[in-house]
């Protein structure tokens, strides 16, 4: 401690004065003093590990220590061999409980003073005891974020290189090889192999995380020890192998104890298994054996892969490369539709023209007829006065003509022959009825007709030529 | 990852499982183009390899090793190799 180590003020020069202090008392009288005043001290319980016991004719000496301090302990043989401690349990490395207060011893003529713990009553330390001390030291672990950065490493699904911490007789060596295996795992293991149990075993495992740690292709540690009581587990709870591994830059996990036991080391590490078997199979996540069978199927998907993508597209280029004439042809179609419809459009629209200029046709000429028949209507009434005015001139005209002409036929009486034949002369016709005036020409026509006004005799010339 | 020939190895297995993974998916989706399908078939391929590979370095026999031993190794040659440094008497 470092009041006990603190250097005393020089005080060797003789010229020196005396500090301000009582005394000077005689030193037998203060040992007694000093003793008088420890034992007037409480007494309590301790709890600790045990280490250097040794024992004289008539004491057991040990010292009670932890990771922060140790207290010299003893206890009077006949003291203790009342409490019937059982075998093993009042050893070095033991977790005990031990009441008593502090006591000094003064020396005599040949023995040397001493300060110890005197011990009156000492039991192994039970379950409860130590989680209440596994407790406090959780929560300060916890309180200082020590939990929390292992498991922020990284840890490979397939590491190359594994270091454990076991102890070498120990089950949980074989039960993580044989895990390994069953992974499908042959890679590097790398032992360390300490004690587990007792207080040279904390030390030991500390210092071997740190050397696995320090080699270079260390990808996880695993540290494993088989079930036992939480006492046994004890130097896994062990505060400076804790921090340690708490700020280790290789992921450290714990199989350590059974399902039950919880140790301080699995709050820190960054996985905690129950047995050495869940470790191997932590610390080699990828299932190998499946992984090697996954690996061709892997391959074969991506052959797949490239079949679908190159044939799919082919096809599809296949099918764009038909698109063309196909559009082409649906151009057609629709080019010879449009005109069809086009023509038969065109034709009614023919048609309705037609129509249409036959009924405007047939309005003109109505109308034209209409003015047509209302111009001979009018034409016809003006018809009708020149007619009438007409049938006066000509009725006037005829009457005159029919008085002339009655003259004339009168007139002309007065010359027709058969008027004169009627008197009694006769006309020598020849055969064709023609008149025949001169002599020449009847004798010439030897046949003649003589007409009467009553008939025609057949006449023969008789006279030659 | 789509550099070709540029590509650097995966980082760790996983690192190249989860890659393969994602072009698995990728392809099966059907929407990756015609050159990203090829790329990523040889990425692919190459991916396969580098994890056949891995797995091959640690299928091939367990190797046991001693700290101890190593450290007394390792103690040896770092003795050797400063008595080779010094200079001859």
């Amino acid at each position: 401690m470092e009041e006990n180590t603190a250097r005393p003020a020089s005080g060797t020069a003789p010229t020196s004065p005396d500090p301000k202090l009582p005394g000077p008392f005689a030193v037998g009288r203060y040992a007694r003093k000093l003793q008088e005043e420890l034992r007037k001290r409480a007494r309590v319980r301790l709890i600790g590990e045990v280490a250097g016991m040794r024992r004289s004719r008539t004491q057991a000496y040990f010292e009670l220590r932890d990771e922060e301090g140790a207290v010299p302990c003893a206890i009077w043989l006949n003291e203790l061999d009342p409490l019937a401690l059982p075998d093993g349990a009042f050893r070095d490395g033991a977790q005990l409980v031990v009441a008593g207060g502090p006591d000094y011893y003064r020396g005599g003529g040949q023995a040397s003073p001493s300060f110890c713990f005197r011990a009156t009553h000492i039991r192994p330390a039970g379950e409860g005891d130590l989680l209440a001390r596994l407790a406090a030291l959780r929560r300060q672990l916890h309180g200082e974020g020590l939990f929390e950065l292992q498991k922020q490493l990284y840890r490979p699904r397939l590491p190359h290189t594994i270091g454990v911490v076991t102890a070498e007789g120990g089950a949980a060596r074989r039960d993580l090889v044989a895990g390994l295996q069953r992974r499908g795992w042959r890679g590097t293991l790398v032992w360390a192999f300490t004690p587990v149990q007792d207080r040279h075993a904390a030390p030991a495992i500390t210092g071997a995380l740190q050397d696995l740690a320090a080699l270079p292709r260390t990808d996880v540690i695993v540290v494993a020890r088989g079930g036992g009581s939480l006492a046994d587990l004890w130097a896994f709870c062990d505060e400076t192998l804790c921090r340690t591994t708490a700020l280790l830059r290789v992921p450290v996990i714990s199989a350590v104890g059974h399902e039950s036991d919880s140790t301080l080391i699995d709050d820190v590490a960054a996985v905690a298994c129950s047995t050495p078997t869940h470790a191997a199979e932590a610390a080699v996540p990828l299932d190998c054996v499946a992984a090697r069978g996954a690996l061709p199927t892997q391959s074969r998907r991506l052959e797949a892969a490239v079949r679908a993508a190159v044939g799919g597209r082919s096809r599809r280029l296949a099918v764009l490369a038909r698109g063309p004439s196909r559009a082409l042809a649906r151009q057609r179609r629709e080019l010879n539709q449009s005109a069809r419809e086009l023509r038969a459009a065109g034709e009614r629209g023919v048609r309705e023209r037609g129509a249409k200029q036959e009924r405007i046709a047939s309005l003109v000429l109505e109308r034209a007829r209409a003015r047509g028949r209302l111009a001979v209507t009018r034409a016809k009434a003006t018809n009708a006065q020149a007619l009438e005015t007409v049938d006066r001139g000509a009725g006037q005209l005829i009457e005159r003509r029919r008085r002339a002409l009655s003259r004339i036929a009168v007139a002309l009486r007065a010359h027709d022959p058969e008027r004169t034949l009627e008197r009694g002369y006769a006309l020598v016709e020849d055969k064709t009825g023609e008149p025949i005036t001169r002599a020449d020409a009847a004798r010439e026509a030897r046949s003649l007709g003589v007409r009467f006004a009553d008939g025609t005799v057949a006449a023969r010339v008789e006279e030659d030529r | 990852m789509s550099e070709g020939s540029g590509r650097r190895p995966p980082e760790s297995y996983e690192a190249a499982e989860e890659r393969l993974e994602e072009i698995i998916a990728r392809l099966d989706s059907g929407e990756a183009g015609l050159r990203e399908t090829l790329e990523l078939c040889r990425e692919g391929r190459d991916l396969v390899e580098y994890c056949a590979s891995e797995l091959d370095e640690v299928g091939a026999g367990l190797r046991e090793l001693r700290l101890d031993e190593l450290a007394a190794r390792l103690q040896e040659s770092q003795a050797g190799a400063s008595a080779a440094d010094e200079p001859p008497a």
